[in-house]
């Protein structure tokens, strides 16, 4: 028998699987033509993705669980999909025509671009209407892009805090800092004493490596030049290479001396940010200087402020002017599909609704009792309740602190805020350059 | 019946035909057949079933099948019509002239340019909707064709091609729809023609032919310019639409015309001429459609800004290398002082010692092998080491990858493949070898970092290299010296004696070896636990220095004897325990390896951030690539080992010569061409490594290189016209060495 011919068919049928193996999943339906705020009704999706940032067990783990509540009650089946390495491939999906349905933001600077190249949809009028309703104008104007809502906020984190274990001071005899320049006296007392290490610091994130960098520069510009000059930094009014931006930069870079750092994979470059709750806990070092969220990697069974031993609780990242600003940052939801579902699902993500149900899914994968989750939200009308002590202290911080700031690194341009920013720091912290020498070659990427 | 009766007969008449008889190999074979075909029923069924349940399955495979049909059909309609230029050349013309016809008017109609022709709904409408058209422009060219075949007087032909051709450009240009009319622009016009007219003759004189072909070929394309590409278009005059057809055809009708109808050599030649090309087409457009293309639109966009909007001429190259990530020279002037150069130096000093020596000896200032080439590659190996490591940004460091990798994996596969020759266990430490390069790049980063991992200097090394490292450092220094050296050295002294014992049948022996070893282990644990520390560390380094000394007498004996090839090792050893012990009994420092004292005056380990300590982070990170890539360069060089005839090789014995003359002088001489493949192919690999950084670094701490640069400006900086620039000038520095690797492939065969 002559097989020639099935030779020749393999590769017709072998081509037809790759391709198929390798093309999208849904069928061309993906329109990503912006559209106005405007009900288009009709198709509506059976399958809805979500991407994110968030990548935790319990965090990606709560999304899934929350979303896909919503989705069985309304018939549709919603897959979140925690990606280690969003910032990269959030770009690559969206330049490949490819994006998902709604992504979770944790920069609005990016989302921004994103709107104004015409990638996002807009929210329609249910959607926006219920983000109106839900939050604060001062969150939702960070899904704001030239007064059309794009985001909808679905998480806040409150970021000027420091998490330490307040046995371990006690029986150092430390005392809580109130003050920026008790804050480092006491730093050089702990480095002095030997022992245990004043701070744990890793800033490894994958392709985000550098992100914890930014926070601690953007506290201390902040602390050291007040609000104004945090602002005019935002928006290139003063160049990055400002003295005073250096000037914060090296304060940073000071503290993160070799006696002062426990990392725990030998450089705080290489550390991964997830890999500071363990020593903390551990006692190799006494303080952490991170977000609200990172409750979430604090080992599972530690107490929080209930006074036990090895409990854990956070101060104020104390100030130097005594305007006691704070930091926070925050995630927004948009869509890069115009859907009647994807709309649907935006507006539940708004409502306080969503927040409870992500707080006690989160809360119950950490461990449920009095584990706090990591996860804040600051929805209007939210219950209390299911919140922790601690985590409702947060919440009052953000509501009631004068001076309120959203992380700079976020409202940059991605080519800086979740760039250079990130590579010329991590280069900085790695001592391949100088503060001077990193802002400078910051500055230089700055889009015109 | 009767046939089978017949055979039946011949066997029993003891026939010398020899018949298989139907044994175990006749079942075997059925057995293979019916395996097969059930294994190819299940395929068959599995690919079914997915046309059947995958819709998008179905439509790539509808897709792909169409297109594997249509170029099928057209590669074989090609050949067929090209079999009859030798065979009937008048059929041939007719043929060509006709789907010639067919294929330009159709483009026309299909374009929407003739009145009535209409793309129609569904498959049939369409055809329909137009298709008359290119058939009736089809006919009258394939009649002009058919006349041209045929006719020889050439006057006769002249008339009728520009005859021919000439209806066919009238019927055109009447049909025009009025949307596709040109407007007249006479000054374009004539300007076009003239100059194309030009232009063509200027070829034609050039190729030494009579320049009126080339000039009325030349006319005909301008005025087709200038009459349709200058002018707008639409709602012109229906008369001039006519005329602006018919002339160009006529002149094309004219200038095939003019060649004369050719005998049969001329009609084989041009079969003959034809099949290359046709041959060819299918993969020329495979290239052209996945290569070709892209490449040229990468250059495009590499000339336009980020967003590929508008064209910035060369910038984002300008920009690539001014920016001091890419490039900086900044630290040129430590150049000269940095260890690795000075290194370097000293060993090009040496050459030239040497090199003198032997020029007055051979005349020759270095040859293959000579004592001389050692402190040259060397020498110069170092000083690329000095000055890679002061000249920092990604394209240095995509040159250092290149000239590292390229040199240890080339030399080390040469080595393995040279020593492991004719050994006993060649195969197994060729397969080890090889083993690397069945793990991909991502997975061998992965398993690397694990290798390199470092830990808080407070805490136990998980690392490999680190843990040994620190090892290393705690035991130079002292501290906390455990006795699991001895443990383990009792252990596996307790596991041999019991193995041979079960070997050798004495049962009692492997009982006494299984009560006595844990009981050893345990007594000399404790026993040493039980010493002062200073005891432990006088212990350590007695035995220690009673090795050294062993190890001395015998590389001394050695060399005395003059035997120096079993004292090379001896020799090594000595000299490094012998630093460690200098270091060990502090007399000069204290300590070798991963230990410091810190402010608090305590020792603690000191391990090696191999991953981010600039700039030799970079070499740690080539090893990756190395460690991959020898068994490469071992394969195909032992294959061109095993090539060298064997009588070459003996007649050099026979002559006298040692086995390293052999290797340098006759060996590595006929391999020399199979290195060059070998290096030319690691050089392109190396220079598009893209997978170790971005697994290992993602470019952080100075190891970034052009690829994964590329990667960053495009996906994550969104800047593509400067990651366009990066991709272009990875092609341009690959270019030359693809191109001398293929002429040395092509020269091989």
């Amino acid at each position: 028998m002559n097989k020639r011919w099935l030779k020749l068919a393999a590769v017709p049928i072998t081509l037809s699987f790759v391709a198929a193996a390798c093309g999208s999943d849904d069928e061309g339906s993906t329109d990503t033509t912006p559209a106005e705020s405007t009900d288009t009704g009709g198709d509506a999706k059976t399958e809805i993705t979500v991407t994110g940032p968030e990548r935790d067990e319990s965090e990606a783990g709560s999304i899934q669980e929350v979303l896909g509540a919503w989705g069985d009650e309304n018939g549709v089946e919603v897959t979140y999909i925690g990606d280690a390495d969003w910032e990269a491939n959030i770009n690559t999906q969206v330049q490949g025509g490819n994006p998902p349905d709604i992504s979770i933001f944790p920069q609005p600077g990016k989302l921004a671009e994103f709107a104004r190249d015409g990638d996002l949809v807009a929210l329609n009028d249910d959607a926006a209407a219920a983000t109106a309703a839900n939050w604060s104008e001062a969150w939702t104007v960070f899904g704001n892009v030239d007064g059309t809502q794009y985001g909808v906020p679905v998480k806040a984190d409150l970021k000027s805090l420091v998490w330490y274990q307040p046995a371990a001071f006690e029986a150092a005899g430390y005392t809580v800092p109130t003050t920026f320049d008790e804050f480092t006296t006491l730093v050089d007392t702990i480095a002095a004493d030997g022992g245990a290490k004043p701070l744990c610091v890793g800033i490894e994130s994958g392709q985000a490596t550098g992100w914890t960098f930014t926070d601690w520069v953007e506290d201390m510009v902040l602390r050291q030049h007040g609000a104004d000059v945090y602002d005019q930094w935002v928006a290139h009014e003063i160049p990055f290479n400002d003295p005073m931006i250096v000037e914060s930069m090296q304060t940073v870079l000071d503290l993160w001396s070799e006696d002062n750092v426990f990392a725990s994979s030998g450089t705080i470059a290489a550390t991964a940010f997830q890999d500071n709750g363990q020593p903390l806990v551990d006692g190799d070092c006494f303080m952490h200087r991170q977000a609200s969220f990172y409750s979430a990697f604090i080992p599972e069974g530690t107490a929080f402020a209930d006074g036990s031993e090895g409990a854990v609780d956070v101060f104020y990242f104390p100030d130097i002017n005594g305007d006691a600003p704070v930091l926070g940052a925050g995630t927004l939801a948009a869509a890069f599909n115009d859907d009647a579902n994807v709309h649907a699902l935006l507006a539940y993500l708004s409502t306080p609704e969503y927040a409870e149900a992500r707080q006690a899914a989160q809360q119950e994968l950490k461990g449920g009792g009095a584990t706090l989750s990591g996860f804040l939200s600051a929805a209007q009308g939210q219950d209390p309740a299911v919140y922790q002590p601690l985590e409702q202290s947060f919440l009052e911080i953000l509501d009631t602190a004068a001076i309120v700031r959203f992380d700079a690194s976020d409202l940059m341009p991605a080519d800086v805020g979740a760039g250079t920013f990130w590579t010329e720091g991590t280069a900085a912290v790695n001592g391949d350059k100088t503060a001077q020498e990193a802002a400078d070659a910051i500055e230089a990427s700055w889009p015109a | 019946m009767t046939t089978l009766e017949e055979l039946d007969d011949t066997l029993q008449a003891g026939s010398p035909v020899p018949v298989e008889p139907l044994g175990d190999d006749a079942g075997q074979s059925t057995a293979k057949v019916w395996l097969g075909r059930i294994a190819f029923g299940a395929i068959a069924v599995l690919v079914l079933l997915l046309l059947a349940t995958q819709s998008k399955a179905r439509a790539t495979a509808g897709l792909a099948g169409g297109a594997v049909v249509v170029t099928g059909g057209l590669w074989i309609g090609a050949n067929l019509v090209f079999n009859q230029a030798a065979k009937n050349w008048q059929l041939f013309n007719a043929l060509r002239y006709g789907i010639g016809g067919f294929i330009i008017a159709g483009i026309i109609a299909g374009n929407g340019a003739i009145n009535g022709a209409s793309e129609g709904t569904g498959v049939i409408g369409r055809l329909t909707g137009f298709i008359w058209f290119p058939l009736i422009i089809a006919a009258v060219t394939a009649a002009t064709g058919w006349a041209l075949g045929r006719i020889d007087a050439p006057t006769t032909r002249l008339a009728i091609g520009a005859g021919g051709m000439g209806a066919a450009g009238l019927i055109i240009g009447a049909m025009m729809d009025s949307s596709a009319r040109p407007d007249n622009d006479a000054v374009a016009l004539i300007g076009w023609t003239a100059l194309v007219a030009g232009i063509g003759a200027g070829i034609s004189f050039l190729r030494k032919q009579p320049p009126t072909g080339g000039a009325l070929l030349g006319a005909a394309i301008g005025w087709i310019l200038g009459a349709f590409g200058a002018p707008d278009i639409g709602d012109g005059a229906a008369g001039w639409a006519i005329v602006a057809c018919t002339i160009p055809a006529a002149a094309f009708g004219l200038r095939f015309a003019m060649k004369p109808i050719g005998g049969v050599v001329e009609h084989a030649q041009v079969d003959r001429r034809a099949r290359p090309v046709i041959f060819l087409a299918p993969a020329l457009l495979f290239v052209t459609v996945t290569l070709v293309i892209p490449a040229i639109r990468t250059f495009l966009i590499s000339l336009k800004d980020r967003k590929s909007e508008e064209f910035v001429g060369i910038d984002n190259y300008t920009d690539t290398f001014s920016d001091t990530n890419s490039w900086d020279m900044s630290g040129w002037n430590d150049m000269f002082f940095n260890w690795p150069m000075r290194i370097g130096l000293l060993l090009l000093i040496m050459f030239a010692v040497i090199g003198t020596r032997m020029k007055q000896r051979t005349g020759r200032l270095v040859e293959l092998g000579s004592p001389s080439m050692g402190p040259l590659i060397a020498g110069l190996l170092f000083v690329a080491f000095g000055v890679f490591t002061t000249l920092r940004g990604t394209i240095i460091n995509n040159l250092w990858w290149v000239v590292v990798v390229t040199i240890f994996s080339t030399a080390l596969g040469l080595a393995v493949a040279v020593l492991a020759d004719d050994v006993k266990f060649e195969r197994v430490a060729k397969s080890m070898i090889f083993m690397p390069m069945a793990i991909s790049l991502v997975g061998a980063s992965v398993i690397w970092r694990f290798m390199y991992v470092a830990r808080d200097s407070s805490k136990e090394q998980t690392g490999v290299l680190n843990a040994m490292w620190v090892g290393l450092g705690r035991l130079s220094t002292g501290q906390s010296v455990a006795a699991t050296v001895f443990v383990f050295a009792i252990g596996l002294t307790g596991l041999s004696v019991l193995l041979r014992a079960i070997a050798g049948r004495k049962y009692v022996m492997a009982l006494v070896a299984i009560i006595a070893t844990p009981l050893l282990v345990l007594g000399v644990d404790a026993a040493w636990e039980a010493l002062s520390g200073d005891l432990q560390r006088f212990l350590i380094g007695a035995i220690l220095t009673l090795t050294f000394l062993a190890l001395l007498a015998y590389a001394a004996k050695a060399i005395a004897r003059g035997d120096f090839g079993p004292a090379i090792v001896p020799t090594i050893a000595v000299i490094l325990l012998g630093w460690f012990l200098v270091r060990y009994w502090g007399i000069v420092g204290g300590g070798v390896g991963g230990q410091k004292t810190n402010s608090n005056g305590e020792i603690v380990g000191d391990p090696i951030n191999f991953i981010q300590s600039s700039p030799y982070n970079n070499v740690f990170l080539m090893i990756v690539l190395i460690w991959i890539q020898t068994g490469f360069a071992m394969v195909i060089l032992s294959a061109a080992i095993k090539a060298v005839p064997e009588d070459v090789i003996e007649a050099a014995s026979v002559d006298g010569a040692t086995s390293s003359q052999i290797f340098w002088r006759v060996t590595l001489p006929q391999i020399a061409p199979t290195i060059g493949v070998v290096v030319t192919t690691i050089i392109v690999l190396v220079m598009k490594v893209f997978d170790i950084v971005k697994v290992m670094t993602n470019g952080n701490f100075g190891t970034q290189v052009l690829a994964n640069d590329m990667y960053f400006q495009a996906f994550t900086s969104q800047n593509f016209g400067r990651g366009a620039a990066l991709a272009m000038l990875i092609f341009f520095s690959v270019m030359p060495i693809m191109v001398f690797n293929i002429r040395q492939m092509q020269k091989e065969n």
